[in-house]
Order: structure tokens, then C-alpha cells, then sequence
């Protein structure tokens, strides 16, 4: 794809009242700018402009789309709908909250709460450049998916599924809360009708059943994702993704590695979470938070020394460290 | 030919469905079809729906009264509904075609014979069990008959078809009867998502126990209960079978179905034609308004709730 990117909005431009500072961020979707409302208040405005339908010539409000391109842009459209009426619903300190939503320019806009801060990828990439043997301390872990879980389990008391829930999604604010960003069961339906916009799941972060045509997708399916986060946490790293474990699978073998780290506890809810079978895990949020909320004495079990020796050889046949 | 027929076809919690049932019958054959229009390509419903009309017309033209080979017909008319799946995709330029399972169901005398691509199942009970039934085409059903034994934890991708109707190679096409009918017998087609989430046993139970105008439905609504919030599409036609001969004396039963009224050409369908099912589409741009104008209407009942607390 050679086409050109449909160009932002320039800085200066108001779109039905909110005036564009400056742009932040451009996905598959659209563009999503810092802007301020009419009274100064800053704001995040997410407008849907999903690059590969869409172009826009610099200078240019409206956006044109060829009409061979008209159905799945509308198809995408009604997905930036169902985000907005997911988002519409919740208010919650842990879910990003949506403020306003417009038409103009011939398409549509999302105002957002402007968090200011970094994502948990952001914090997880920082943390591991520094080598310690730790990531995140274990209270930090604890406390910090405590804040997400609560967000989590108002999405799925609203009937909705996050799905693309992975570090990169988690915003954590200057002024530190955890707040989950960008829904889609837009996401969902786009790819459905071919993955024209972005691929429909992550890798490492997506449950099995989310490459299945038709798995049974639940709350399950974010709380596989959870466990991944977790995971990237204690790591520094993601997780393998879903068929590779199918083929073959090093979870507990790569969390052995953190043993004596991570309490025994910590390590095995993780691996609760993330088992392969849907049923295997915990099947609401809420029964996660129980466990991850037991503060009773942490226990922790070093390695054997036959499972030290199984954790060299694989080393070695991995020829890295891991 | 007497038969009851009863069909039903529910969304489940999904946005759109991509399910499409129907049938048709001349005065001395009978088509039943059912096709379940794949996710994860483009334009599930216009695969089902195209799969259908494409078997009904053809039925149309060659059931004169009879069908001459009833099982040739099925094949023909699955592989006629592949190619309009592949000239419709060429047609409108999609990088990538519609897909659909099918399985249809001809009854023809007292004869059945049916012929199924993909997980789209056909069911036969008679006298309280199941005398027959389709083998997926999927790697899970394809394991089992290979007698393999998969741990448990292993047992992924039932939803994984190796084959359909729209996909790149010739779809694979198994063709069953004819089986002779006997009065009573019931005829189950259905979606995955019927079968995905209520057992063979279940099926065959309430089939059996009970009239198709109750227990399908009943079936349909467990099936949608089981499947949870974002069930899949769940879509059954049942027949059941009543006689090849017309017995005058049986009285008016209002539920069931005659064929000896429409006479030598006559041809009755449940399956919209062609030019009828050209949806236009979707969201227009009343709707885009409306939908803004909801969200709207959202946001500040929300902020409304949030003052007052």
C-alpha cells in the first residue's frame, strides 16, 4: 500500500468548538489530537479517519473516500459508534471516559478525557533497561491490576469485552491511576469483514479463542489478557502468543525462571489466568481480584536443582537467555 | 408429499446474522436448506444468502415436478452456489471472497437425501433416536474420526472448517441417501451455533419428545441461553415427515404442510430471489445522525447521574 496517509487536521483548526493543539497519536482508525475546549480545559479528540479508506490532502477538512472504499468505511463508522456507546455508559476512574461526540468535516469525532503520563509499556520498557532482577516490584503488580480489574469489571457489568487489553492499552497517569484506554468492539467487527484496518488481536496478549472462527469469547478472553500483562510485568517481556503455546508450551517453564522473585501465589495466578482452555481460568474479574487481592504471607519455593538443570538445557537450546 | 416444517433464526449476541435458511417445494420435491456465512471474510450474509438463492433457483428450474437425480441435484446446485460466491467476490472487486457452509436436505417421494460443506449439521431421529448424522469438515471432527486422542487441554479449533463454499480450492462436498422416510421422522438442520453449545443427546431428546413447533424453539432458546452474552447466530429448520401420499383422511391438520395443492409447475419458496435481497446499505446518513445524537443523549445522562450522586 503506496497510498499516502490521509493528512491530520493542522494545529490551529476547531472542530465543532474544540481548537486543535497539536497531534498525538495516528492508527489504523484515525487520528487522535490534543485540543482544547471552550474553556481551556485541555482534551484528547479522536476523530475516525481510518487511513487506508480515507484521504485527505494537507489543508483539507473533509476527507474523501472512493466509492468502491463506501461500505467499509461506513462499516468502520458504525464501529467508532459502538465504541463511543460502550464508552458513553461507564464512568469509572479506571476507564477512560468519553466526553463528547460530534459530526463534522463529514465524519465523526470522539472528545476524550487528556490523560497525562506514560503506558504501562512505556514503564515495563524503562523498567527492564535497567537490568535488575525484578521488573516491578510484587506489591506494585498487585496493587496496580487491582486498579485495572475494577475498571474491567464495569466494562463487563455493561456487557461489553475489552479484547486488546496488553501494557500499550494501560495508561498510568502522572498523578498515578491506572486507566484502561481505547475500546473496540469496533476493533471486532472490522476484522471481521476482513482485516482491512489492523489486525484483530495481539499476540502474546490474545487468548486462543480469539484466533478461532467464532471461539467463545467472554470475560475470560480479557482475563487471559490480564495474566499476559501480568506477565509482561514480572518478565520485562510478552509471553509467547497463543498457537506457538498450542505447539508448544514454555509458560510455566519461563515462570519457574521467576521463582523466589514473584511469591509462589503472584506466579500461579498468573498461570491460572493465562491457561489455554477458557474454563481453566477464573471466570469473572471478580474472582481474580480475590485472589490477587489475598495478602496473606507470601511464600516462595526456589528452584530444584533438577529444575535448575532443565532451565540451563533449555537455555542452551535456545542459545539465549530468556 | 406431507410435511411439517418449522424454522427459526436468532442473532444471539452478535452484530449482525450471517445465517440464511429456507425452502422450497414443487408438488413432488422438497428442498430444505440452511447456510451459515463465515466471520473473519467479507460479507458473511451475502455469502448465506447467495448460497441459497443460488440452490433455490436451480432447484426451481430442474424440480419439474420431480427432480431427475435428486442427489446430483444437490451437488450441482452446492458447487453452482461456490461459483456464484467466487463471481460475485471478482464482480465487486474484494480482495477476498464471501464464505459460507451449507448443508441441504431434498426430499423427494418418500426419499431423503441431503449433502452437506463445512459444520452446518443435518440431524435425522426417528422413534426417539438419532438415526443419522453429518461429520463436520472441521480439523476437531476430522481428529475424532481418525481416532485420535487429543488430551483434553489440547482440544482447540472446532471452528477451524477445512473446507467451504467461496474459498480458493473446490469445496468438498459430502452427499448422503437416499434414505427412505418413515412417518414421524425428523429432519434437523442447523448452524453451529445451535450445536456448539447443546448436545447431540439434548437434540435428539427434544426432537424426539416433542412436536418441531416446540421443540425447536425450545432447542433455539437453550442454544442462546448456553452460548452466554455474544452468542453466535443460531438458525434451525425442522421437518418433519408426514407421508409420500396424500391421505385424504387425515383431516385438516393446520400445521402441516401438502404439496398436492400446487399441482404439476407450481413452486412455492421461502427463499427471497435475487433482486429482493440486494440490501441496501446499512447506515445511511439518517442513521449516522441518529447514532450521534444516541451517544449524545448518553453522555449527558451520564454526566446528569454522576451531579446528582
Amino acid at each position: 500500500m503506496s497510498k499516502p496517509k490521509p493528512a491530520p487536521l493542522p494545529a490551529g483548526t476547531v472542530v465543532g468548538g474544540y481548537q486543535i493543539i497539536k497531534r498525538l497519536a495516528a492508527g489504523g482508525f484515525g487520528v487522535v489530537y490534543l485540543a482544547e475546549d471552550p474553556e481551556h480545559h485541555l482534551v484528547a479528540l479522536k476523530e475516525y479517519l481510518p487511513s487506508s479508506l480515507a484521504e485527505r490532502s494537507p489543508g483539507e477538512l473533509t476527507p474523501r473516500v472512493k466509492p468502491e472504499k463506501q461500505p467499509l468505511y461506513r462499516l468502520g463508522l458504525k464501529s467508532f459508534f459502538e465504541e463511543g456507546r460502550s464508552l458513553a455508559q461507564i464512568s469509572h476512574p479506571s476507564v477512560v471516559s468519553v466526553l463528547n461526540f460530534l459530526r463534522e468535516n463529514e465524519t465523526v469525532y470522539m472528545v476524550m478525557n487528556y490523560l497525562q503520563g506514560d503506558t504501562l509499556q512505556d514503564f515495563i520498557v524503562t523498567a527492564r533497561d535497567m537490568k535488575r532482577d525484578k521488573v516491578f516490584r510484587e506489591s506494585t503488580i498487585r496493587s496496580l491490576f487491582d486498579e485495572i480489574l475494577r475498571g474491567l469489571r464495569i466494562v463487563h457489568q455493561h456487557k461489553m469485552l475489552h479484547l486488546d487489553i496488553k501494557p500499550a492499552n494501560i495508561f498510568i497517569t502522572n498523578d498515578n491511576k491506572a486507566v484502561l484506554l481505547d475500546f473496540g468492539a469496533a476493533r471486532e467487527v472490522l476484522s471481521k469483514e476482513g482485516n482491512f484496518i489492523r489486525p484483530m488481536y495481539t499476540p502474546g496478549f490474545a487468548a486462543p479463542e480469539m484466533y478461532r472462527r467464532d471461539g467463545a469469547l467472554g470475560p475470560w478472553t480479557d482475563i487471559y489478557a490480564i495474566g499476559a500483562c501480568i506477565y509482561a510485568c514480572m518478565q520485562g517481556y510478552p509471553p509467547n502468543d497463543a498457537p506457538q503455546r498450542i505447539e508448544k508450551d514454555r509458560l510455566s517453564l519461563s515462570l519457574s525462571r521467576l521463582r523466589n522473585v514473584y511469591s509462589d501465589n503472584l506466579i500461579e495466578v498468573t498461570e491460572w489466568c493465562m491457561s489455554l482452555d477458557p474454563l481453566s481460568r477464573p471466570q469473572s474479574v471478580f474472582a481474580l481480584q480475590k485472589e490477587l487481592g489475598r495478602e496473606t504471607e507470601r511464600r516462595y519455593t526456589k528452584l530444584s536443582f533438577s529444575e535448575r538443570l532443565k532451565l540451563q538445557l533449555e537455555n542452551l537450546k535456545s542459545g539465549a537467555k530468556a | 408429499m406431507r410435511f411439517s416444517v418449522y424454522q427459526v433464526s436468532r442473532r444471539g449476541g452478535r452484530e449482525k446474522n450471517e445465517d440464511r435458511m429456507g425452502y422450497c417445494y414443487t408438488r413432488d420435491a422438497g428442498l430444505f436448506a440452511l447456510a451459515d456465512g463465515m466471520g473473519g471474510h467479507p460479507e458473511g450474509e451475502v455469502a448465506s444468502q447467495l448460497t441459497l438463492q443460488t440452490m433455490a433457483l436451480q432447484f426451481q428450474r430442474d424440480a419439474k415436478p420431480g427432480l431427475p437425480d435428486p442427489a446430483s441435484y444437490l451437488a450441482d446446485a452446492i458447487l453452482a452456489a461456490h461459483h456464484q460466491l467466487l463471481r460475485y467476490s471478482a464482480d465487486k472487486g474484494l480482495s477476498d471472497t464471501p464464505r459460507s457452509t451449507v448443508v441441504a436436505s431434498v426430499i423427494q417421494g418418500n426419499k431423503c437425501f441431503w449433502a452437506h460443506c463445512g459444520d452446518s449439521r443435518l440431524y435425522l431421529i426417528r422413534g426417539g433416536k438419532l438415526v443419522a448424522r453429518t461429520r463436520d469438515h472441521s480439523y476437531s471432527e476430522l481428529q475424532d474420526a481418525l481416532g485420535r486422542t487429543t488430551p483434553s487441554g489440547e482440544r482447540f479449533n472446532r471452528n477451524v472448517l477445512f473446507t467451504c463454499l467461496g474459498s480458493p480450492g473446490k469445496p468438498m462436498v459430502d452427499l448422503h441417501g437416499p434414505m427412505v422416510l418413515e412417518q414421524g421422522d425428523r429432519l434437523l438442520l442447523c448452524s453451529d451455533g445451535l450445536w456448539g453449545t447443546v448436545s447431540d443427546d439434548i437434540i435428539t431428546e427434544q426432537l424426539a419428545a416433542r412436536p418441531i413447533t416446540d421443540s425447536v424453539p425450545e432447542l433455539v432458546e437453550l442454544a442462546l441461553r448456553n452460548g452466554g452474552p455474544r452468542c453466535d447466530n443460531v438458525t434451525v429448520i425442522a421437518v418433519e415427515w408426514e407421508g409420500a401420499d396424500e391421505a385424504e383422511d387425515s383431516g385438516e391438520d393446520s400445521e402441516s404442510l401438502s404439496t398436492q395443492a400446487l399441482g404439476d409447475d407450481g413452486f412455492a419458496s421461502t427463499i427471497q430471489s435475487a433482486n429482493s435481497a440486494e440490501r441496501p446499505n446499512e447506515l445511511d446518513e439518517a442513521e449516522i445522525e441518529r447514532s450521534v445524537r444516541e451517544i449524545q443523549d448518553a453522555i449527558q445522562q451520564r454526566a446528569a447521574k454522576q451531579k446528582k450522586s
